[in-house]
C-alpha cells in the first residue's frame, strides 16, 4: 500500500511521524495533507530510511539540488563530491540528472551516499540509451522507456520527473502561438523531437496508466515534468505553458485517484509580476498538488549570477505558494557547476526558502529571525553563528577579530553608548 | 533662483535636457516629474564633470554604491579604486560614507574622479571631528553640524543624507514599544545619544530651515534618512518607523516649498510581505517623493550572503515603487567591503533594478530580456556574453565551467534542447 492509500485509510506512517516532528505540526495534519494530495513525502519502498521531507501545504519550503554526469564531464568521483557539498549545504532533496555513460552506476552511487530523498528525470536515461543503441533520441522505443522507468523505480528512486504532460494539444498550441525560446527543458526537447519526428502522441502520455502502476508498486512520488516551462521571461504565461498546465492538472488528478503521490513541476523564467498568477493557477488547476519550481528566474540577463535571479524569483514564488524550489547555480546557462557552485546554489535557494517561510508566517522561521536580531543587538557573535543560515563567512570574520566593539570614531564618551543606555540595551 | 524653482516655473534647463537624454525620455517628462516632486536630478554645479541622471517615477531604477574611509587602515587611493570598480560595474551614483581619516581629502578626490552623482552623510564627518576635537561625540554642536553640511555642499556634493526626522516623538515611541534594535543607524544612534544627553530636540530638525537654505544655495538634493529604519525583520513597520515617516512627509513639503529637491531614504530589514505596504505608505506619506532604499534585506540570517538577500528585496521593492537602490555587499554585518565585494554588490543591485523594471513593464527592460533570449535560442554565444549584466564574469564562468573545448555548452552537452528543437521544428540549423 502506498503512503497515500495508508493516509486515506487513516494510518500514520513512520515518514509522516518524522515530517510532523520536523515541521512541528500535528501528525494528523500531515496525514490529512498526504491523503488529500496537498502534501507529498517522497520515499521509495526499496530505500533504507533517511531524512524524510514533507513538501506542500503547511510545510516549510524545501530546496532541491541537482547533480549528475554529462557527455562533456563524465566524472563520477566529482559528482560524489558535489552530492556531499549539496547535503552539507543543507539541501532537502536532490536529483541525479546524469546523462553520461554509466547512468546505472551513477544512480547506485547516488542512492548509496544520499541521506535525503533522491529524484531523477526518467527520459534522460531513456534518451541517452536510445542514442547509444539506435543512434538518435527520436528512435526511443516505448518499451525501453517503460523498462527504464521500472528499473529506476525498482532501484529506489524516491521521486521521478516524467514528462507525460507534453501532448499533442500542447504542441499544437505552441506551434500556433510561437515562442521566443520554444522548448528549453532537455527532457521536453527529447519528447518534442520524438513526437515531431514520429508524428505520434507522446508515449509518456499514452502509457500514463502503466507508468502510474509502476510508480504505485514502489511508492515513487511522481513529479509531473514541465516540458513547456518558459525559457524566457517573454514566454511566461503564454498559451503553450497554460495548455501544459491544464494537462498537468488532468494527470495530477489521475495520479491522486490511483493512489500515487504527485507533485507538479513548473517555471522557469518568469517576470515578478507573473509569479502570483502562476502559483494560483497551478494550485487551482492541479487540485492543490505541491508545486515544484525551477527558480523562478526573475530576469534573463544575468548569466553568471543565476543563483541570484533564482533566489529573487524563488523567494517571491515561495511566498506566493510554491512549495519546493529547485536551485540554480552561477553556472546556469553557461556550463556545468563545480562543487563551490553547488554550495552557492543551495545556500542562495535556502535563503529564498527562509524568506518565503517568514512571509508565509511560519512560526519557527520567524523565531529564528528574532533570535538573530537579538544576537546582533547584544553583539553576541557565537549566538549569531548559531542562528545564521550559512555561518562560514561569519566564522572566518570572527577568526580575524571582527566582533569586538570597534568603532573608528568614538572616544570614551560615546553618543551611541548614551543612546543604548536610554533604550536600556547593552 | 534654484534649479527646482526654474523647473517649477516651467523652464526646461540644460540639466533637464541632459538627464532626459541619458534616460531616453522627453525632457518634458523629467521637468514635470521634478515639478511634481516625483523625480530628482541630483546635480551640484560645483561637481565638475558630472553626467546628469534622474531618479524617480516612470524612470529606470538606479543603484548607488557606498564607499569611504572606514577604518584606520583605509586609504584614499583604495577608496578611489573602489570607486572605479563600482563605476565599471555600472553604478549610477556613489556615496562617500567616510567616518575617519582625511575625510575632506577623500571627498574631494572622489568628487573629482566621479562622473556620477556623489552623496554623503555629513553627520559622519561631524561625529569624527567632534571626537577628534573634543574627545567626545557628545560634544558636537549644532553649529558644527551645519558647518560640515555647508563645507561638503561647497565642495560639490550632489545629495546628502540627513537624519532630520529622528525626533523625540520618534525615539520615545521606539523606547515605549520596546523596539529590538533602536541603534541600527550609525548616524541616527549618535544623534539620539546627543539628544538624550543634552535633553534637546534633534538639531537637524530644529535647524531644518537653515539646512534648506544651504541646500538651495548650493543646489544640493536632500536625501532624508531614517534613524529608525528597521534593523531586523521584527522591527519592520513598527510605530517608530511609521512615526518617523510621518515627520519625513512634513519635511518633504517644506523642502518643496523652499525650492529644494528631496528624496527619502528607507529600509532596512523587512519581511517580504511588508514590502508592498512599506512602499505604499512611503508614497502616500511622502507625497510621491522618490524612495531610496537600503536593500531591503528579507531575512536576518543571511550573513555573508546579504548582497543576494538585498537583491531579492530590492527587486520586489523596485517593482512596488522604490526608484533608487542602495547596494549591500557580501561584507554587510561582517566588516567593510573590499574591491571584489564592491563589484558583487553593484551587480546584485543592478540585477534587482532590472528585475523590478521588467516587472513594471518598462520597454527598455523588456527589450534587453528579449535580446538575450533570442541570442540564447540562436546559440549566439558572443552575443549572450555581450548582453550579460556582467560580461566579464559570464565569460569567466563559461571558461571555467566547461571542460576542454567550449564551442558548445557543457550544461546539456550533446543533448542541447535548442538544437533538438531547431532540427525537428525545421528552423535554420543553429550551431554553437
Amino acid at each position: 500500500m502506498t503512503q497515500v492509500l495508508k493516509a486515506r485509510a487513516g494510518k500514520i506512517t513512520e515518514e509522516m511521524e518524522a515530517v510532523a516532528l520536523y515541521e512541528q505540526v500535528d501528525v494528523e495534519f500531515v496525514r490529512n495533507g498526504v491523503a488529500e494530495g496537498r502534501i507529498v513525502i517522497p520515499r521509495n519502498i526499496n530505500r533504507k530510511s533517511f531524512r524524510y521531507c514533507g513538501i506542500g501545504e503547511g510545510m516549510r519550503v524545501k530546496v532541491n539540488a541537482l547533480i549528475g554526469t554529462s557527455s562533456n564531464r563524465d566524472d563520477m568521483a566529482m559528482e560524489a563530491r558535489k552530492l556531499q557539498a549539496a547535503q552539507d549545504a543543507g539541501c532537502d532533496t536532490f536529483m541525479d540528472l546524469s546523462t553520461g555513460s554509466g547512468i546505472d552506476a551513477m544512480r547506485k552511487q547516488t542512492l548509496d551516499m544520499a541521506n535525503v530523498a533522491v529524484g531523477c528525470t526518467t527520459i534522460y536515461q531513456a534518451g541517452q540509451e536510445a542514442i547509444e543503441k539506435y543512434g538518435s533520441v527520436v528512435e526511443m522505443r516505448t518499451k525501453d522507456i517503460l523498462d527504464t522507468i521500472e528499473k529506476q523505480a525498482a532501484e529506489g528512486m524516491d521521486f521521478m520527473a516524467i514528462h507525460s504532460a507534453f501532448n499533442n494539444s500542447v504542441l499544437k498550441v505552441m506551434q500556433k502561438t510561437g515562442r521566443v525560446t520554444w522548448v528549453v527543458s532537455r527532457g521536453g526537447a527529447f519528447i518534442t523531437g520524438w513526437m515531431l519526428h514520429n508524428k505520434k502522441e507522446n508515449p509518456l502520455f499514452e502509457h500514463y496508466d502503466r507508468i502510474l502502476e509502476i510508480l504505485k508498486a514502489y511508492d515513487v512520488t511522481l513529479s509531473l515534468g514541465d516540458a513547456i516551462r518558459p525559457g524566457a521571461t517573454a514566454d511566461s504565461l503564454d498559451g503553450a505553458q497554460m495548455q501544459g498546465l491544464l494537462v498537468q492538472g488532468d494527470l495530477a488528478k489521475r495520479a491522486q485517484d490511483t493512489g500515487v503521490q504527485v507533485m507538479v513541476e513548473g517555471p522557469g523564467h518568469v517576470p515578478l509580476n507573473h509569479v502570483e498568477a502562476t502559483m494560483k493557477l497551478q494550485k487551482r488547476l492541479c487540485n492543490n498538488a505541491p508545486y515544484f519550481i525551477l527558480g523562478t528566474l526573475a530576469t534573463d540577463v544575468a548569466p553568471g549570477y543565476d543563483n541570484i535571479t533564482g533566489a529573487i524569483g524563488g523567494a517571491f514564488a515561495g511566498a506566493s505558494g510554491a512549495d519546493f524550489l529547485c536551485y540554480l547555480t552561477p553556472a546556469e546557462h553557461l556550463g556545468l557547476p563545480l562543487e563551490e557552485d553547488v554550495r552557492t546554489g543551495v545556500i542562495s535557494t535556502r535563503m529564498a526558502a527562509q524568506i518565503a517561510d517568514v512571509a508565509r508566517g511560519h512560526k519557527q522561521a520567524i523565531a529564528r529571525e528574532k533570535e538573530m536580531a537579538q544576537a546582533r543587538v547584544t553583539m553576541d557573535i557565537d549566538r549569531q553563528i548559531k542562528a545564521a543560515l550559512a555561518p562560514d563567512k561569519l566564522i572566518a570574520a570572527k577568526e580575524k577579530g571582527c566582533g569586538q566593539h570597534l568603532c573608528a570614531a568614538c572616544g570614551k564618551d560615546c553618543a551611541v553608548q548614551e543612546a543604548a543606555r536610554y533604550f536600556g540595551i547593552r | 533662483m534654484s534649479f527646482l524653482e526654474d523647473v517649477q516655473k516651467g523652464i526646461i534647463t540644460e540639466q533637464i535636457e541632459a538627464a532626459a537624454t541619458a534616460e531616453g525620455v522627453a525632457a518634458a517628462v523629467i521637468r514635470q516629474g521634478m515639478a511634481d516632486g516625483t523625480i530628482v536630478v541630483p546635480c551640484n554645479p560645483a561637481h565638475k564633470g558630472l553626467k546628469l541622471m534622474a531618479i524617480g517615477k516612470g524612470l529606470r531604477t538606479k543603484v548607488s554604491a557606498s564607499i569611504g574611509l572606514d577604518s584606520k587602515d583605509s586609504t584614499v587611493a583604495y577608496e578611489l579604486e573602489k570607486l572605479q570598480t563600482a563605476l565599471a560595474a555600472g553604478t549610477h551614483a556613489i556615496m562617500d560614507l567616510s567616518i575617519t581619516g582625511d575625510m575632506d581629502g577623500a571627498r574631494r578626490a572622489i568628487l573629482s574622479a566621479s562622473p556620477v552623482p556623489v552623496g554623503t552623510l555629513p553627520l559622519y564627518q561631524t561625529i569624527a571631528e567632534a571626537s577628534r576635537k573634543y574627545g567626545s561625540t557628545l560634544k558636537m554642536t549644532p553649529e558644527q553640524m551645519l558647518e560640515v553640511i555647508e563645507r561638503q555642499a561647497a565642495d560639490g556634493v550632489d545629495f546628502m543624507a540627513l537624519h532630520c526626522a529622528t525626533t523625540f516623538e520618534t525615539i520615545e515611541r521606539a523606547k515605549n514599544e520596546g523596539r529590538i534594535d533602536p541603534l541600527v543607524s550609525y548616524g541616527g544612534a549618535h544623534i539620539i545619544g546627543w539628544m538624550v544627553h543634552h535633553k534637546k530636540e534633534n538639531p537637524l530638525y530644529e535647524n531644518y530651515d537653515r539646512i534648506l537654505d544651504i541646500a538651495k544655495k548650493y543646489s544640493v538634493t536632500l536625501s532624508l534618512a531614517d534613524g529608525m529604519r528597521p534593523g531586523c525583520l521584527a522591527d519592520s513597520l513598527d510605530g517608530a518607523q511609521v512615526q518617523e515617516l510621518i515627520i519625513l512627509g512634513e519635511l518633504v513639503d517644506r523642502a518643496r516649498k523652499a525650492g529644494v529637491q528631496i528624496m527619502i531614504k528607507g529600509p532596512g530589514h523587512m519581511p517580504l510581505n511588508h514590502i508592498r505596504d512599506t512602499m505604499t505608505l512611503q508614497k502616500s506619506l511622502c507625497k510621491g517623493a522618490p524612495y531610496f532604499v537600503f536593500g531591503p534585506l528579507l531575512t536576518d540570517l543571511a550573513v555573508g550572503y546579504d548582497h543576494i538577500n538585498a537583491a531579492i528585496g530590492g527587486a520586489i521593492s523596485s517593482w512596488h515603487g522604490a526608484q533608487f537602490l542602495c547596494y549591500v555587499t557580501p561584507a554587510e554585518h561582517i566588516g567593510n567591503p573590499d574591491v571584489a565585494q564592491v563589484h558583487q554588490g553593484v551587480i546584485a543591485a543592478r540585477i534587482a533594478a532590472q528585475t523590478g523594471d521588467l516587472a513594471k513593464g518598462m520597454p527598455e527592460a523588456i527589450r534587453w530580456e528579449l535580446d538575450m533570449s533570442n541570442a540564447r535560442r540562436d546559440l549566439k554565444w558572443t552575443e549572450q556574453i555581450r548582453l550579460a549584466i556582467d560580461p566579464e564574469h559570464a565569460e569567466y564562468i563559461r571558461k571555467t565551467r566547461n571542460d576542454g573545448e567550449i564551442s558548445t555548452c557543457a550544461m546539456c552537452g550533446k543533448f542541447c534542447a535548442m538544437k533538438i528543437i531547431a532540427e525537428h521544428m525545421h528552423f535554420d540549423k543553429h550551431s554553437c
